[in-house]
């Protein structure tokens, strides 16, 4: 009955992406749930993922199966790791292994909790900085009936992850700062007026002032603050840490924030979800070429001065149709053409008529050496993209320089005349008098 | 006339002339014989294999033309050397080695005879030692006599000096320069001896040659004028000399012209503008001439003469000035090293740096030239005894060669041949008088040994012996006597002075003449001993492969090639390498990767910037390997069984080198002892125990001795007790006898940390608590 009240409310929702979906990397999720969390409490956030077509398999976190990771090879496509409050873990899911699927590709979806746990330790190889334990998120704004720790946090309406228009959630828990790592991707902010303390006493307030006079060195407060806060990896690995396991609960997802509003919390879950598990803001490059101007197939180098044309075929993906579409939608795309540095910088442009296609028309430098075609493409929350073709540039070949120069005419005109004064001169030599030549053997 | 012993009279001069001709056949396939069996111990001791490095590279340079064709090696790019800059290798090299190697391959392919191109690289030097014996032979005769060109083939053939770089194996420049660089000078000689344009073209012809060969083609270039300079002031100007010389200059510098590398420095550079200079100066004083010859005023003459002495000053002061004017290029760097030895390693260290540009230990001149270096200036005075034109080339070539190999080891080389000549005219004349059999008149003649004082008496088949007219050869030119090899006999042909005295030459007795005689046979004989020695010894180790002796005799240390075939098998073929440049010709030749830099040290830049990556920290240094897109790192390191030239004691230089390009990072007192000592021990200064040279070389060097006491026997220090560590780069390769090392570049870390602290946490270190940043105000 839970389960189809919870269908309902997506459906209600309108959530466009419900009937068919999925990721691009593959659709097996592992979720670590302690103990003390049961499934039926987060069934709107797991019925929604399996309605989008991800398999769900659970486990404990001192389990020793399923195995994330197996020869090498990781055997789930995303992890959920909803243990906030677990001391110890199973040993395939001690930071460091995690660290290691995640270069593996594998998603990565983790809840906090104000507890010290080994998670939390991890947070911090991510640029996340967290208070000292026990200190949740508090905010007396806006004045409200829950506790001081339970806030609700506007979403922002400007954030490509979210959906717009999504009403505000509910949170609880563990704020971060954020540390100055480009990798960062902030998803939801703390409100302006809420802080980190050790105590829901206003009298603890006094150390938040404190800090704020020295500067805000060791301030956990304002809206610097993430509370969800996603990472991705420079292989394009997605990480969400979220600040409390509450956030995808149902009892803050049904939890109204005015009377008549719903939460946002299902929402913003299953958009956050989503992010994390490559559905959206996913990117690829299919192939690139290079080719000099009036011709179609790539050289093996390219001679200095020559026109060379760069194209680059780029997808999206489309979640809602689970296909690779191509997309010209990329307005600052750029290519370099370096060698050490940028010889030549360039924007690639999208071909009208050709969907997906990007292509630059540059001259090469008059610069000989190894060249890289280099696509470097990294926006925030989008996929990384990458590309770097190696081509040597070479200086013409013997031939390949202009066979006559008008500048050289004098030198041309000097060897025509002496070649011309040579004849003319043996000519007249042995045409010459037999009594001269006699004559020059007898003073010699 | 007496004789000190009696010779045949019996036979015609036909037969001599003959058995001569025959016994100087023989004499000089055994010398050929013996040059190219010398040079062969690197072949038999290891095997056919390219020695040290410039060879690996011209080596492959050969195999594309043997391949690929003249027009693409011409054209050649090769992206893998000094990576990202790449090598126009047409345009930078001396093509001439390749090219000969290229057509001796093609002939034989032609032929039928199916030669692997490595055995040709091997054997060519080889090959041309025994062409150098025959050009310094024919080089000789032009000086003295056949008997002295035998003497002076001999001793080319096997003197240790130019065996150092020649053997088997070592394919480089020198190898077929030397025998060009001979062949141009008797080319010239020959020209200048009788006036011929033809001959004077054919010098040109192999000027040409040589240029495309050898960079010390400019031994060549300032050679031949300073010679023809020496003549004009000694007042000898001829019109042989005019014709010699400007057939050779005209043809020989636009021919040079056509070698891509040298294109048009014979017209735009200091090196050459002695011989511009000296072709001017010819063509006044040739005018002058002419004008003499048709006007008889005296004084005419010489204000013609003051005239062409004006046009000269003239002339000087328009190439220095068209220098200052930025159209002549100035000396380069490694020609003002050759007249101040420290100038180099005040201002260029990348030349100092190089072993063979070290001047001269006074030893090695006795190691390399044997009896041969006191015989040299006794040569040189009988040179002045007779003083044709030639012979003042002679003295020339000694003056200028003797200094230049004071300054510059590998300068050795080109001393070699006038040393050889010198030497073979001193001894040949030695023996010529101690063997001649006639004796002098005494003043109140009594008894003479032997009757038929205008007789023609010869004693065995190969002695021979032709003096129709007077014993005493009155003038030199003319009665210059053939002889034969060892036993020679002639009659004196020493001394001009015999015109104006009375003769007067010839030895009393048999014993100062077998006791001299003897003596010299001693010396020889000792020196093929010598030269044996040290070619086996000194000079013919591949340096890829190693030999040491212990225990159980001869070892073979091979890690060179263990190291390079690793990376050419289990590495990508786009996969950069970066060492130090020594290594980079071995690394592409034998590994076929792309290196940074290598033994062609054209771009300082690039090497410092190597040198700055090795003598940083691995903070420092690891975005300079990301930007030149290194993968592996190779460090030589020798600590382990004692090999010296490894790159901890080259370190210097790296430092040295990136300290010339920024002086603000790396400064070289930091890499000693505050008491001034090199130590990699615990003494060991900061700096250089930070360094990556210094990390890759010892990284867990100190576990091999198991906690024992670890010890760097190059430098006989004993090391600390815990090794460097590393977090930017990880160990790859170790080679058997952990002589090279390479290291592998780590990628950026995925999560943006700094990998150090990446490698702390994969080691579960616990990371300190951070807090939430300062925000820094605003002022308002």
């Amino acid at each position: 009955m839970l389960r189809s009240f919870g269908a309902l409310c997506l459906s209600l929702l309108g959530l466009a992406a419900l009937t068919q979906a999925g990721s691009s990397s593959g659709n097996s999720v592992l979720v670590v749930l302690q103990p003390s969390l049961k499934r039926d409490a987060f069934s709107l956030f797991f019925d929604g993922l399996e309605k989008k077509g991800y398999s769900l398999t659970f486990r404990a976190p001192k389990d020793d199966t399923p195995v994330i990771i197996e020869h090498d090879v990781p055997l789930f496509d995303h992890i959920i790791l909803f243990a906030p409050d677990t001391k110890s873990f199973a040993k395939d899911i001690s930071p460091q292994a995690l660290v290691n699927v995640l270069n593996h590709k594998t998603n990565l979806l983790i809840a906090l909790s104000p507890k010290q746990t080994p998670l939390s330790l991890l947070a911090a190889e991510f640029s996340l900085i967290l208070p000292p334990p026990g200190m949740p998120l508090l905010s007396h704004f806006p004045p409200r009936d829950t506790a001081p720790t339970v806030i609700p946090i506007t979403v922002p309406a400007d954030n490509a992850v979210l959906t717009p228009g999504t009403p505000p959630v509910w949170f609880s828990g563990v704020p971060q700062a954020l540390g100055a790592n480009p990798l960062l991707v902030p998803l939801l902010r703390a409100p302006p007026e809420s802080f980190a303390a050790d105590t829901d006493k206003d009298a603890g307030a006094e150390a938040v002032v404190d800090a704020a006079e020295k500067g805000g060195e060791g301030l956990w407060a304002g809206s610097a603050l993430g509370v969800v806060t996603g990472f991705q990896t420079r292989d394009s690995a997605r990480v969400v840490w979220a600040g409390g396991v509450e956030l995808f609960g149902d009892e803050f997802a049904k939890k109204e924030i005015e009377k008549g509003v719903k939460s946002g919390n299902t929402q913003f879950a299953l958009d956050t979800a989503a992010w994390a598990f490559q559905e959206n803001l996913v990117l690829r490059i299919d192939k690139t070429g290079h080719h000099l101007a009036n011709e179609t197939t790539p050289r093996e180098h390219y001679t200095i001065n020559d026109l060379i044309v760069y194209d680059i075929a780029i997808s999206k993906y489309n979640a809602a149709e689970d296909a690779w579409a191509p997309y010209s939608g990329l307005t600052d795309l750029q290519l370099d053409f370096t060698m050490l540095d940028p010889h030549v910088r360039t924007a690639l442009v999208p071909v009208a008529g050709a969907p997906g296609i990007y292509s630059a028309t540059f001259r090469a430098p008059d610069r000989h050496g190894v060249f890289k075609f280099v696509v470097d493409y990294k926006r925030r929350g989008w996929t990384f993209l990458h590309s770097s073709t190696t081509v040597p540039v070479i200086p013409p070949r013997h031939d390949g320089y202009p066979r006559f120069l008008s500048a050289a005419w004098p030198y041309y005109a000097g060897a025509i005349s002496t070649s011309v004064g040579f004849l003319l001169f043996s000519a007249l030599w042995l045409a010459g008098d037999d009594r001269e030549t006699k004559k020059t053997k007898k003073t010699e | 006339m007496p004789r000190a012993y009696p010779l045949p009279t019996d036979l015609s001069p036909a037969t001599v002339t003959n058995t001569k001709s025959l016994v100087r056949i023989v004499a000089f396939a055994l010398i050929s014989g013996a040059a190219i069996a010398s040079r062969l111990f690197a072949v038999i001791n290891f095997e056919s294999i390219i020695h040290e490095f410039d060879p690996w590279f011209n080596y492959r340079a050969t195999r594309v033309l043997a391949s690929k064709g003249f027009y693409e090696f011409w054209n050649w790019f090769d992206p893998t050397a000094w990576y990202p800059l790449g090598r126009v290798v047409g345009g930078t090299i001396y093509p001439g080695l390749m090219a000969t190697s290229g057509v001796i391959y093609n002939f034989l392919q032609a032929i039928h005879i199916p030669v692997d191109i490595r055995n040709i690289c091997v054997m060519l030097a080889p090959g041309f030692s025994a062409l150098t014996a025959w050009s310094t032979y024919m080089f000789t005769k032009e000086m003295k006599d056949e008997s002295a060109g035998l003497l002076a083939a001999a001793f080319i053939g096997i003197v240790p000096g130019y065996i150092s770089r020649s053997v088997a194996g070592s394919y480089d420049n020198e190898a077929i320069a030397i025998f060009l660089l001979m062949f141009t000078f008797f080319l010239w000689i020959k020209a200048l001896k009788q006036g011929s344009a033809l001959f004077g073209t054919l010098a040109a012809v192999f000027y040409f040659y040589m240029v495309a060969a050898w960079g010390g083609y400019a031994f060549i270039t300032n050679m031949i004028p300073l010679h023809a300079l020496a003549l004009l002031l000694m007042g000898r100007f001829t019109n042989r000399l005019y014709v010699a010389y400007s057939s050779w200059y005209a043809i020989g510098t636009l021919a040079s012209m056509q070698v891509p590398f040298v294109g048009f420095q014979p017209v735009r550079t200091s090196e050459h503008m002695g011989a511009l200079g000296v072709f001017g100066l010819l063509q006044i004083v040739a005018f002058v001439q002419l004008v003499r010859s048709h006007v008889s005023s005296k004084q005419f003459n010489n204000l013609l003469f003051a005239l062409a002495v004006g046009a000269g000053v003239v002339g000087t002061v328009a190439i220095v000035g068209l220098t200052y004017m930025g159209w002549i290029a100035p000396w380069t760097g490694r020609f003002y090293s050759l007249w101040d030895t420290g100038y180099a390693k005040k201002y260029i260290p990348i030349i100092a740096s190089v072993s063979e540009h070290q001047p001269t230990a006074w030893p090695s001149f006795f190691m390399d030239l044997h009896f041969l270096i006191f015989l040299f200036p006794a040569g040189v005075v009988l040179c002045f005894r007779e003083l044709r034109d030639e012979h003042i080339f002679v003295i020339i070539y000694a003056l200028v060669g003797s200094y230049f190999a004071g300054v510059m080891v590998r300068l050795m080389l080109t001393l070699t041949p006038v040393v050889c000549i010198s030497a073979a005219i001193a001894l040949s004349t030695v023996l010529d008088t101690y063997i001649d059999p006639s004796e002098p008149d005494l003043p109140v003649p009594e008894a003479d040994e032997t009757s038929g004082p205008s007789e023609t008496t010869t004693d065995a088949p190969k002695k021979t012996k032709k003096d129709k007219t007077a014993p005493p050869p009155t003038s030199s030119g003319a009665s210059v006597t053939e002889l034969l090899s060892g036993m020679v006999v002639t009659p004196p042909s020493t001394s001009k002075k015999g015109a104006a005295k009375e003769k007067k030459t010839g030895i009393f007795g048999t014993d100062t003449r077998l006791a001299v005689i003897l003596n010299a046979i001693g010396m020889l004989m000792f020196f093929v001993v010598h030269c044996t020695w040290v070619t086996s010894n000194a000079y013919s180790s591949p340096s890829v492969v190693l030999a040491s002796h212990n225990a159980d005799g001869l070892q073979l240390i091979d890690d060179f090639r263990e190291a390079y075939y690793w990376l050419r098998q289990n590495t990508p073929e786009t996969a950069v390498v970066m060492s130090w440049w020594d290594y980079g010709y071995q690394i592409a030749g034998m590994a076929d990767r792309p290196t940074l830099v290598d033994n062609n040290t054209w771009n300082n830049t690039h090497i410092a910037t190597v040198g700055k990556a090795m003598s940083s920290s691995e903070e420092v240094a690891y975005p300079i390997l990301r930007k030149h897109d290194v993968d592996y790192v190779l460090v030589i390191f020798g600590g382990l069984i004692g090999y010296s030239g490894d790159d901890i004691n080259k370190f210097l230089w790296m430092v040295r080198i990136a300290q010339g390009v920024w002086p603000d990072e790396i400064q070289e007192p930091k890499y000693f002892t505050p008491s001034g000592d090199y130590r990699v021990d615990e003494q060991a200064s900061p700096a250089m125990r930070n360094s990556l040279m210094y990390k890759m070389s010892y990284y867990r060097f100190h576990e091999l001795f198991g906690g024992g006491q670890a010890t760097d026997r190059v430098r006989n220090q004993v090391m600390p007790k815990t090794g460097p560590t590393l977090d930017y780069l990880e160990e790859a390769f170790t080679s058997e006898n952990w002589i090279v090392r390479i290291y592998q570049v780590k990628k950026e870390d995925p999560l943006g940390r700094d990998l150090k602290t990446a490698n702390a946490f994969d080691q579960g270190k616990k990371r300190k608590r951070t807090r939430p940043p300062v925000r820094r105000r605003s002022a308002a």
